[in-house]
């Protein structure tokens, strides 16, 4: 009994110390990473127009890594994230393009749509005691139908010349859309950190039975958890209307790979009951870095996925042996 | 609080787990619960902790020591709570990830306009240390701490909901004598300020240590019921509890024959989990002890030597040839040592698996013939250790998970024998394991030693490893301390090997390296 306990203890202690680490080792990655990008661009990459299109294009990474490590809290997937984004953003520019409907009222659809089917996977998960990954992936393939049902393969555009102005524009030099991630995410962490019905769903990632013997309800955990990471996706829709300009069907194809990257590489515990807001983003930063490299050196646009993908399972990798290795 | 329970009754399919249970918990003592192995006090404890409801019975609870008269049925955990019951079962139910504070308050988080109120988080778990009188980092993950604390932070959990019943499962099943003591004194304080702290334990040197009143179940039903501890002596306690008069079998100081090579020695050996100079040996017929504190690396030692972990320095000799031993199939196959694993249920048997296969799984290879593992020879294999270890079965195809905690590591013994093992590891063998079956365990390895095995126990039952070790080796902090020749006697013994337990050398001096 005893020496799994403290296996798994060690595990998690590996985990828990070493997330400030990952996030430090992560930021420094990140600076070199952006130096190094800087260097060998001549400098290229620190123009006004590139460094914006960086940050612009780094907000729906960041918000759909915010969307997979919400259930990654409480050890569950989320396969539907990446097409659950598209549907809420087309739903969004239909309302606006076909409807009518002003873009204050259009937006607030697409992230009710998003809550609505994490709402449904959440209460699928509790219902059916089916796992997360199955139901989410049956999911999946529904909303990717929904997704082409909406206007079939055609394409949504010029359906609110304010908000797409709004999602070019700037504050402070900053793009509106990156800093409406940067948001989202200090409200994640505010929700994981402080409230209540956050430390609840970490409770019941970190250890479900003390959870429950806590007079916490682990279901009401895994609703919470889903429906929150559909919000989140709804956001990223939103995000993408604003920011696209236009929008079709195939919106949300690229993003599972993505989803699944900035948490894993960012230190989020694949078990549950470790989540890090701040890692999340540094990764999110980190593969965006990848891509603006694939574009600087012409590199073939495949070699970005591989190369991700190589650094997700070596993240694990490392994460597992660091569990293993400290005592 | 007074809680009286009457004729308390509880079915599962086909059993009646709960046939009649009486207890009386009145405030300010301390009342050990005991029974062997499928008596029902888990049962029980999930009954009055509201994670069974019962079928039949009532419950009754009152203000202070007045006769109670009201009832309360609980319809889940949080209504024992409620109801001023905690409990702090043996597995450790706490959430690594968060902090000392934060565990001790997660039953009823104080908040503020839905955000944490951090400072109302400490100050309850600072109030509830204090009625400990503990002294712990608040803000440590409680990932980082010892067994022993995590166990102390649990009762300060069920403190923080203002338990005046407090259940203790088996608290000292992976304590040392040392951290025990501690346990009593914080459970003798809790007694003063006037709670009722249930104890359910396997070790009656606690009961007659802490306890003032006894319940003892037998098949479900209590044989005594309150009764004061003073009225009863040792023995009548385990006449209770076996419902036959039971002689504690002693065994004798045995002779050794240590001339000729050991069949396992370690030669200055360190590991990557961070073990030095190792010295170690073990002849064949002979039991040699490895005694230490929870986290004094025994476990640890013996995973590396069998390649899960690795070793990093000296020598390992099997029969006086030098070895690298890569893995446990290695470990199992070239060299024949096996490795009877603590953690039956995780790790020494499938439980979902029938018993037949479990006891295969390790000869597949040499049962096998074009590949194909034939059932009947599974069959005769598991007839041979049935009769051998006496395991009771229904049949070769019950699955293990449905056996007793003994019969299912008499499985996992039988797998290790099956394989035709020399050196024998025996990780804590009796944990968790009623009286009448640990003294036939005993018995079986001693046996087993007679017949020429050479086996290295490990325990942290002190009673257990005098009773059975030919040697005792001491390990502390990843080091051995010194070695003990056994002299049977147990106030000898248990005196030397504490001494060595903290580090103090022995009386007699270790072999030199």
């Amino acid at each position: 009994m005893s020496a799994t306990l403290e296996s798994e203890v060690r595990t998690r202690r590996g985990v828990t110390t070493s997330l400030h680490r990952t996030e430090l080792v992560l930021a420094a990655v990140a600076v070199l990473g952006f130096t190094a990008l800087a260097v060998t661009t001549q400098g290229n990459i620190l123009q006004a127009g590139t460094l914006r299109a960086v940050l612009q294009f780094l907000a729906v990474p960041i918000v759909i890594g915010l969307a997979q490590m919400v259930v990654l809290a409480v050890g569950q997937m989320n396969l539907s994230v990446g097409v659950l984004t598209g549907l809420c953003a087309m739903v969004s520019a239909s309302l606006m393009s076909d409807t009518g409907l002003p873009p204050w009222l259009a937006i607030p659809a697409g992230l009710a749509v998003g809550a609505l089917v994490g709402l449904a996977n959440g209460v699928l998960v509790v219902l059916t005691r089916i796992n997360g990954f199955i139901v989410t992936l049956a999911t999946m393939s529904v909303v990717s139908g929904l997704r082409y049902g909406i206007n079939g393969t055609g394409t949504y555009q010029d359906y609110s010349p304010g908000l797409v102005a709004l999602g070019r524009a700037d504050v402070l030099g900053l793009p509106v859309v990156f800093l409406a991630a940067i948001a989202t995410a200090v409200a994640v962490w505010v929700f994981f950190a402080r409230s209540v019905a956050g430390r609840m769903l970490l409770a019941s990632g970190g250890n479900p039975f003390a959870a429950r013997l806590s007079g916490i309800s682990n279901d009401r955990s895994l609703v919470v958890a889903h429906t929150l990471s559909g919000l989140l996706a709804g956001v990223a829709g939103v995000l993408v209307v604003a920011l696209a300009g236009s929008v079709n069907a195939s919106v949300g194809d690229d993003l599972l790979l993505p989803s699944f990257a900035a948490p894993i590489i960012g230190g989020v515990a694949l078990t549950g009951g470790v989540v890090s807001v701040l890692g999340t983003c540094l990764a999110a930063f980190i593969v965006r870095l990848v891509d603006v490299a694939q574009a600087q050196y012409g590199i073939n646009p495949r070699w970005v996925d591989l190369v991700v993908g190589a650094v997700v399972l070596g993240a694990v990798l490392v994460s597992q042996r660091r569990g293993r290795g400290s005592s | 609080m007074r809680v009286v329970c009457t004729q308390l009754v509880k079915l599962f399919p086909g059993v009646r787990a709960l046939d009649g249970v009486d207890l009386d918990l009145r405030p300010g003592t301390v009342h050990a619960l005991l029974g062997e192995n499928g008596a029902g006090k888990s049962t029980l404890i999930k009954v009055l902790t509201g994670v069974h409801k019962a079928d039949g019975g009532t419950v009754l609870v009152g203000e202070g020591d007045d006769e109670p008269d009201r009832p309360v049925v609980f319809s889940g955990p949080s209504d024992a709570q409620t109801a001023g019951i905690g409990v702090v079962h043996q597995e450790r139910n706490l959430v690594p990830a968060f902090s000392v504070a934060e565990n001790i308050a997660l039953q009823a988080l104080p908040s503020r306009a839905g955000l944490v109120d951090r400072a109302g988080v400490r100050e309850i778990a600072r109030r509830c240390l204090a009625m400990l009188d503990l002294d712990l980092d608040l803000d440590r993950p409680v990932a980082e701490l010892s067994v022993a604390h995590m166990q102390l932070v649990e009762i300060a959990k069920a403190l923080a909901t203002d338990s005046q019943v407090l259940l203790l499962d088996e608290p000292t099943a992976s304590l040392t004598a040392e951290e025990a003591d501690r346990l009593y004194d914080v459970v003798r304080r809790l007694r003063e300020q006037g709670h009722v702290v249930v104890l359910v334990t396997h070790k009656l040197e606690e009961v007659f240590a802490i306890a003032d009143v006894v319940t003892v179940l037998r098949d479900g039903r209590s044989v005594a019921g309150s009764v004061p501890l003073s009225s009863l002596t040792r023995s009548d306690v385990v006449d209770l509890m076996v419902g036959r008069a039971h002689t504690e079998r002693e065994l004798q100081a045995r002779e050794v024959d240590r001339s000729t090579t050991p069949a396992l020695e370690l030669r200055g050996v360190s590991t990557s989990v961070g073990h030095r100079d190792v010295d170690l040996a073990v002849h064949r017929g002979e039991i040699v002890g490895l005694y230490g504190l929870v986290g004094a690396g025994r476990s640890e030692l013996v995973r590396a030597l069998l390649g899960l972990d690795s070793v990093t320095g000296g020598s390992v000799l099997v029969d006086g040839r030098s070895v690298t031993i890569r893995s446990v199939g290695d470990a199992l196959r070239r060299h024949r040592i096996g490795y009877v694993t603590e953690n039956r249920k995780e790790e020494g048997v499938f439980l979902t698996q029938t018993v037949t296969r479990n006891v295969a799984v390790t000869v597949w290879d040499r049962l096998a013939r074009l590949g194909l593992v034939a059932e009947r020879r599974e069959r005769d294999l598991l007839a041979t250790y049935q009769e051998r270890l006496g395991i009771r079965l229904s049949g070769p195809t019950q699955l293990a998970g449905q056996l007793s905690g003994g019969n299912q590591q008499k499985i996992s013994l039988a797998k290790w024998l099956a394989a035709d093992c020399s050196v024998l590891v025996i990780d804590e063998p009796t944990v968790g394991i009623d009286v009448r079956t640990k003294a036939a365990f005993h018995e079986l390895i001693v046996q087993l030693s007679e017949q020429g095995l050479a086996i290295l126990l490990i325990s942290s039952d002190l009673p257990e490893m005098v009773a059975l070790a030919d040697r005792v080796a001491v390990m502390h902090e990843r080091r051995l301390t010194g070695e003990v020749e056994n002299s049977h006697d147990y106030a000898a013994m248990s005196g030397r090997i504490i001494r060595l337990v903290h580090g103090e050398q022995a009386a007699d001096a270790p072999p030199a390296a």
